[in-house]
């Protein structure tokens, strides 16, 4: 005789383990997520959105047999089978439910849903600002309204509903009325006292406005291959900014051997077929800060991205204009774009670049970073924030 | 739920008085409903009411979560555990007639756990409070402040990594004593014989450590590493719960089988109305269909039961499902008969032509189908490693067993280093690749 019996729940048995087992995941998404930052989808979203991404499951090593067992063994009742005839492709046998025989070394993923803020706190949690930012963050300070509690009067935008609405029902008990057993057409209206405003409290606040120049040489050197880069990189420093800075104003600049103020979408996008004069970009940014962003007022940060081709004349010119640049900002960073730069012979003579002429003038203010390739982007951009410079 | 705990006793009771025209001997059973969710976390655990911390059951969770969720994998019909009383799961979701074939099917495993030799040293009696015991002790080191679970579960990782990497078909280890013993006897021998080559090639294995290749990897490990004594014991526990498991590893086409074939001769007798016979009839066979392209246990196991009855009789039956692993189940009774009934074929992936087949069951193919099947099955999916010797320099030599089948190096590799954590000296692995030795380390 069996016995049966209602199973007695004791909590949630595996919980525990189910939290450990995220955990997991989680460390496993900051540890590999830099290779995920330079993927076009992610590129230029904004931050609300959700999206998924596949993480590789941690995977629990066994000895498994290799390639060279393949062979298995199958039924199919009722079907006329002959040697040799081909019964699938080999992709569709890996994919085919069920099928969990033997040596299971597939690879395992799980979806993970995330929006772009919390990758961008994965991303960018073990990254500080560089040091002499904070230092100026604490002298300038800004005024800024703060709630403060509440009052009985004020402006009506101010009005608080909630608290209006209580201290009315508050009124209505203490003085017995009750809408259950009141009498038809006997109502218990607002009165004055019980409207509730905002208050609010002027205060000094440390100020976190920043502007972000970024300056991309648009050149008929640059290719659609680098500009792709050049966007990775400076979109990454944009959420990066973005996640440390409350305001945050971005200006685009576009050069060939004429600099403009551009939009987003043509910063991105346009291209000419003009040569290269470097300088022109560095000039009109400087124009803009003096007419616009007071260093005094504004942390500011320059990028600039190129294929580091420059009219050598110019080069000259170029460094001063960076050396002047460097005194009112936080940091200007410079990152060349070269995929095609052969890194492997060193007999042959490379033309001069930009990041040559600016690596006299290296300091914590001005960093440098060479992209050769997609995975390159993460490391370029921790580069210029530490100010390690790329090892080519 | 259209049933009540009491219409389930009536139908136990039936099934009950089934057992003495099969010879049923099963162990007592306690049956437990619960829901889909608390099935989930019962699977994770293998369905042991208590199981240590870590998150690979966590993982087992999600994963069995989400293909639920998906509709790819539905949940099991039974979850039944090898322990006396046996432990089965039923959810409570199910309508009666299905709780009925569970129930039938379950007596087939209890049967099969009570009396199959392989698990005659699973201790079944005791295995709860066992697992409760490790339970505690793994949380005590969980908690200790100068352990902690980051060094737990270092060690944990690194003994699933090798927890079924013991003898075969659970034969008994011998201690090192009773192979010296022998050695020593067998030296004794060479001696009076004047056999010089036979003497000094024992008196240089005399020397070794281990006397002869050890294939109890966390045995081994446990008995001669330099371990702090909360070490060896999550080593002790999780190849204690590997022994544990091993048999029903080894034992899953018969096992399934057996309960199969139990619950298909249980419900032919029970003389159900139609509107529980059919239903009944029609979950039966969805259980032992064939799975195009791959092996059902459910069904293999059945149709060799069927197969064995037909031809041998019932007394044939039990004689299997006593003495029978998988490999030998299919080495013993997969004749060509069955072979070209159930049309089994072996393929193969070739480069560039996808899946071919390579041999179907008429007279040439039938053999090579089955020593085929049977190498795979069961532990066969496990490649087979063993320690060799312990270096003067304490380095641990270990060997694979090659069967034909090449070790997977990416995974060996990682494997070699979770050893090497238990170890706490060098490994190394040699192993044969596309015909050539390689040292892994």
């Amino acid at each position: 005789m069996s016995i049966f019996r209602e199973h007695k729940t004791s909590a949630d048995r595996s919980a525990s383990d189910r939290r450990r087992h995220k955990e997991k995941i989680q460390k496993a998404i900051k540890e590999g997520i830099h290779k995920i930052v330079a993927e076009e989808s992610i590129i230029g979203e904004n931050g609300k959105k959700k999206f998924k991404i596949p993480v590789r499951g941690i995977k629990e090593y066994k000895f498994v047999y290799g390639a060279n067992s393949s062979k298995k063994v199958g039924s199919a009742p009722g079907k006329d089978l002959k040697k040799g005839q081909k019964i699938g492709d080999a992709d569709q046998e890996q994919n085919a439910p069920g099928n969990k025989g033997g040596n299971d070394k597939g690879e395992e993923f799980y979806d993970v849903e995330i929006s772009l803020e919390e990758l961008s706190d994965y991303l960018f949690s073990e990254l500080q600002l560089p040091e002499l930012k904070r230092k100026q963050l604490a002298n300038i300070s800004q005024d800024k309204l703060k709630r403060s509690g509440y009052r009985p009067d004020g402006i009506l935008p101010r009005l608080d509903k909630k608290k209006s609405a209580i201290a009315r029902i508050k009124r209505m008990k203490a003085s017995g009325f009750d809408p259950e057993t009141a009498e038809e057409g006997e109502t218990f209206p607002f009165h004055e006292d019980d409207l509730k405003y905002r208050h609010f409290k002027l205060k000094q606040e440390p100020c976190t406005n920043a502007v972000v120049f970024f300056l991309m040489d648009v050149s008929g050197s640059m290719s659609t291959d680098k500009k792709f880069l050049a966007r990775s990189f400076c979109f990454l420093m944009y959420q990066f900014l973005r996640s440390k800075y409350e305001t945050l104003d971005i200006v685009f600049v576009t050069h060939d051997a004429e600099a403009r103020e551009v939009d987003e979408k043509a910063f991105f996008t346009q291209s000419t077929y003009g040569g290269t004069v470097a300088s022109s970009g560095v000039t009109l940014v400087h124009d803009i800060i003096d007419k616009r962003y007071h260093p005094s007022a504004w942390n500011i940060y320059i990028f600039q991205c190129s294929d580091g081709d420059n009219y050598s004349f110019d080069n000259k010119l170029f460094a001063d204009k960076v050396s002047e640049l460097k005194e009112i900002c936080q940091l200007f960073g410079y990152c060349e774009i070269s995929p095609d730069k052969d890194t492997s012979d060193d007999t042959y003579q490379q033309p001069t670049t930009l990041y040559d002429v600016l690596q006299p003038l290296r300091d914590k203010k001005l960093h440098t970073a060479y992209i050769l390739k997609k995975e390159d982007v993460w490391l370029a951009f921790k580069n210029i924030l530490n100010g390690v410079d790329s090892e080519v | 739920m259209d049933y009540t705990l009491e219409d389930l006793e009536k139908w136990d009771e039936k099934i009950n008085e089934i057992y003495p025209k099969y010879k049923l001997d099963p162990f007592p059973i306690e049956y437990e409903t619960i829901d889909y969710y608390e099935m989930i976390g019962a699977m994770a655990h293998h369905g042991m009411p208590s199981m240590y911390s870590h998150w690979s059951f966590g993982k087992s969770f999600e994963r069995t979560h989400q293909m639920y969720d998906i509709g790819m994998e539905g949940l099991p019909y039974e979850l039944i555990i090898n322990s006396n009383p046996s432990i089965a799961y039923l959810m409570r979701e199910n309508p009666l007639y299905l709780q009925i074939l569970i129930m039938a099917h379950c007596v087939g495993h209890s049967d099969f756990f009570k009396n199959n030799r392989m698990f005659k040293d699973t201790r079944p009696e005791s295995v709860i409070q066992r697992f409760r015991a490790a339970k505690k002790r793994i949380q005590s080191y969980v908690e200790d402040p100068n352990i902690g679970i980051e060094q737990v579960e270092k060690i944990i990782d690194a003994c699933h990594a090798i927890q079924f990497q013991t003898t075969k078909y659970g034969l008994r280890r011998r201690t090192q004593e009773e192979v010296r013993e022998e050695k020593l006897q067998e030296l004794k021998e060479a001696k009076i014989r004047n056999e010089s080559n036979r003497k000094i090639r024992l008196e240089r294995e005399l020397e070794k450590i281990p006397l002869e290749p050890d294939y109890d990897l966390l045995g081994f490990i446990s008995e001669n590493a330099k371990l702090p004594s909360w070490k060896r014991d999550i080593i002790d526990i999780i190849r204690d719960e590997g022994q544990y498991f091993w048999p029903q590893i080894q034992t899953k086409i018969i096992n399934e089988g057996v309960a199969s074939y139990t619950h298909y001769k249980i419900c032919h007798d029970l003389d159900l109305d139609s509107e529980l016979h059919l239903p009944i009839i029609k979950s039966h066979n969805q259980v032992i269909r064939p799975h195009v392209g791959s092996i059902n246990p459910y069904h293999l196991g059945f149709h060799l039961f069927r197969h064995i009855e037909n031809k041998y009789g019932w007394e044939e039956c039990l004689i299997a499902r006593e003495a029978c692993h998988d490999a030998s189940f299919i080495r013993q009774y997969l004749d060509q008969e069955l072979c070209a009934e159930l049309n089994l074929f072996s393929y193969v992936k070739k480069r560039g032509h996808g899946l071919v087949v390579e041999d179907i069951s008429d007279e040439d193919g039938w053999e090579v189908i089955r020593n085929e099947l049977a190498q795979s099955v069961g532990g066969g999916s496990i490649p087979i490693v063993y320690i060799e010797e312990v270096r003067r320099n304490n380095e641990l030599v270990l060997y694979h067993e090659h069967d034909g089948r090449d070790l997977e190096v990416t995974y060996a590799t990682t494997v070699v280093h979770h050893i090497k954590t238990l170890w706490g000296n060098a490994v190394r692995l040699l192993a044969k690749v596309n015909d050539e030795v390689i040292s892994i380390d």
